[in-house]
């Protein structure tokens, strides 16, 4: 079964590489977004003391406001500018946006009738499903990687003491969102011959969860309500334990929330797997 | 069983309100070429779905090689191969690639998987195109990659679903001659076609399908003697003449038919009988005489009251354009 899945998820990154427009189109909007409102955002430059024409004595006391709301700023946000909170939020998001639209290959397959082809084969369905996710996986990670380097070249700010088995902790939590939204809205594809619904059911749910989670605004700014939504959002731990790893904003329980997170995607991905291969078979 | 190699008992399939396939039963000789013919709708493509472990039926059962189509899935899909009525390669990889991963997923490794890849293109013609993007070949070509496709594993059985669908005659003569190759191999071959003269040139057994039910069944030979051989058109000048050759046919003993100025008769032979017609018609004047051997368009016409390729939409046609547009 394995090796099945291998040959399948290889057919799957080959299709991917060879259309290079699709691969720079899925880039470039969360480039656009972390570079241009990443960076116009700059909290910290908004507060300044400027060229107010204080008295020298209130100058000072001035300054020290201003020192006394970074410093708030930095509690809130981890970070002394929103760019490097923002995108190492994205690089969350950019898993779901993947995820959710994984389906789509699902759907072409059948249409073309490869998936057919598959069927007759001696292999266990299970494999078509887990090379999809597999692939779908693959690429949100590559995505994610370019997203990091890219930031970093613009001036995202790691936190002291970075190592790369911080790095290597954020990757696993990345491979783990996006194990868990893929295999979500895999089963989706398998569900629909139309891609239609994929589409729609991408829209619906994008971005009402990028909102509502922390991964563009601290959670600790939000009215009550909101608060309430971003608490069961798996958004909100992904971006909060890539921040953990990659620019030290403190959390509470970090290793449990990622041994949840770790939970919570094998599970939804066995019984998706499941619901997958029924849906298969009808 | 060490004879039969396809067995259906009682197949039937239902979508909702319609029943596709109505209790279809037959069976296939090991290395026999047993083809359904049948027009559009007839339930062809249904039949093979569940013969190829594709569709579940509804009730009813199938034995592949004695494995049943219901339990023992995974060892009928490794012995059978499928030529699906619809395209499945993947148009934006080679052909090469292609065969390769199904090479692959039938379990085969390196050497032996690009060896058999190899051999399959080569069997059907396509090792000089095998580097060529899938969306790049014409329609005969893609039918040969589909075909090659379902070779790498040497399978037992086969199953082609209109191989030849849109297909010009060149690019049926090369299928046909690739199926004879099969069946010489000693390949049990399953072909659906709702071409007569396909049916007739490459089966040994015919089935006629129509509306999910088989109406006949039996060699061509057989089901073409069962109308009664052959008929001889013979178009006098005037309907008086026609009149006095009939009475004169009818005196000799032929079995003769009378329809304005032409006289049709029947006859076990046109060969052998045609001297003695052409004495009798020595002194008229004849506009014209036609021979018709029967074909199995008659047979089915006889049976089903239809022609076969009334409205034939070509499907195929229509997907390879649709490929192209895309
Ligand atoms: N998935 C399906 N859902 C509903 N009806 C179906 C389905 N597949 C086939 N049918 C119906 O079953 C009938 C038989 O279809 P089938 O494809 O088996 O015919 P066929 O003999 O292969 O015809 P053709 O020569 O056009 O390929 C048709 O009336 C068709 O509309
Ligand atoms: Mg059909």
């Amino acid at each position: 079964m394995l090796s099945e899945t291998y040959v399948l998820f290889m057919r799957e990154t080959k299709r991917w590489v060879g259309r290079k427009p699709v691969l720079i189109v899925s880039l470039i909007t969360p480039l656009f977004w972390v570079l241009l409102f990443g960076k116009s955002f700059n909290i910290t430059n908004m507060i300044n003391v400027g060229d107010l024409a204080l008295p020298q004595e209130y100058y000072a006391i001035a300054l020290k406001i201003v020192e006394a709301i970074r410093f708030r700023v930095f509690e809130i946000f981890g970070s002394q500018d929103y760019f490097t909170y923002m995108a190492s939020g994205m690089i969350v998001v950019m898993t779901l946006f993947q995820g959710t639209f994984s389906g789509v290959s699902t759907v072409f397959d059948k249409r073309l009738g490869y998936m057919s082809r598959l069927m007759v084969s001696p292999i266990r369905r299970e494999s078509i499903y887990l090379a999809k996710v597999a692939a779908s996986v693959f690429r949100a990670l590559v995505l994610s990687l370019t997203l990091l380097m890219v930031a970093y070249i613009a001036g995202f700010k790691f936190k002291e003491g970075f190592t790369v088995i911080d790095l290597a902790a954020a990757i696993v939590v990345v491979t783990l969102t996006s194990l868990t939204f893929t295999s979500i809205f895999m089963l989706v594809g398998f569900l629909t011959d139309s891609h239609e619904v994929i589409f729609s059911t991408a829209n619906l749910v994008n971005l009402p969860l990028m909102f509502t989670s922390s991964a563009l605004f601290p959670i600790s700014q939000m009215p009550e309500w909101l608060r309430v939504i971003a608490g069961v959002n798996p958004l909100t731990y992904a971006s909060d334990l890539v921040r953990y790893f990659l620019i030290g904003k403190s959390m509470s329980d970090p290793w449990l929330v990622f041994a949840a997170l770790a939970a919570a995607s094998l599970v939804t991905l066995v019984v998706c797997m499941k619901l997958s291969v029924r849906a298969l078979d009808k | 069983m060490a004879e039969t190699s396809i067995e259906a008992v009682k197949l039937v399939k239902q979508f909702g309100p319609l029943t596709a396939v109505k209790g279809v039963s037959f069976k296939v000789k090991k290395g026999e070429l047993y083809a359904l013919l049948g027009p559009n709708g007839a339930g062809k493509t249904t039949t093979v779905k569940m013969l190829t472990t594709l569709l579940k039926p509804t009730s009813g059962e199938a034995y592949i090689e004695g494995y049943s189509v219901l339990r023992d899935t995974i060892k009928v899909r490794r012995i059978i191969g499928l030529i699906p009525q619809d395209l499945t390669a993947d148009d934006e990889m080679s052909g090469w690639e292609n065969v390769l991963i199904q090479a692959k997923l039938y379990g085969y490794k390196g050497r032996e998987a690009e060896e058999r890849a190899r051999r399959s293109l080569e069997i059907v013609d396509l090792w000089g195109a095998a580097r060529r993007k899938v969306s790049t070949y014409s329609g005969g070509m893609r039918r040969r990659l589909e075909i090659a496709m379902s070779l790498v594993h040497d399978p037992q059985v086969l199953f082609l679903d209109e191989p030849t669908l849109g297909l010009d005659v060149q690019g049926r003569r090369a299928i046909w001659d690739l199926v004879r190759e099969f069946k010489k191999n000693g390949i049990t071959i399953m072909l659906t076609t709702h071409y007569m003269e396909e049916a007739e040139a490459l089966s040994d057994r015919v089935a006629i399908i129509d509306m999910g039910e088989i109406k006949a069944e039996g060699t061509p030979e057989d089901l073409k003697s069962k109308l009664g051989g052959d008929k001889v058109y013979i178009e006098a000048l005037t309907p008086e003449e026609a009149a006095e050759a009939f009475s004169e046919l009818g005196q000799r003993g032929f079995n003769v038919k009378l329809e304005n100025s032409t006289v049709i008769v029947k006859v076990s032979n046109a060969a052998t009988s045609l001297p003695e017609i052409a004495r009798v018609l020595s002194e008229r004047r004849v506009k014209a005489v036609n021979i018709v051997r029967p074909n199995l368009e008659e047979v089915f016409l006889e049976l089903t009251g239809r022609r076969l390729r009334e409205e034939a939409f070509d499907s195929f046609r229509f997907r390879v354009l649709s490929h192209k547009i895309r």
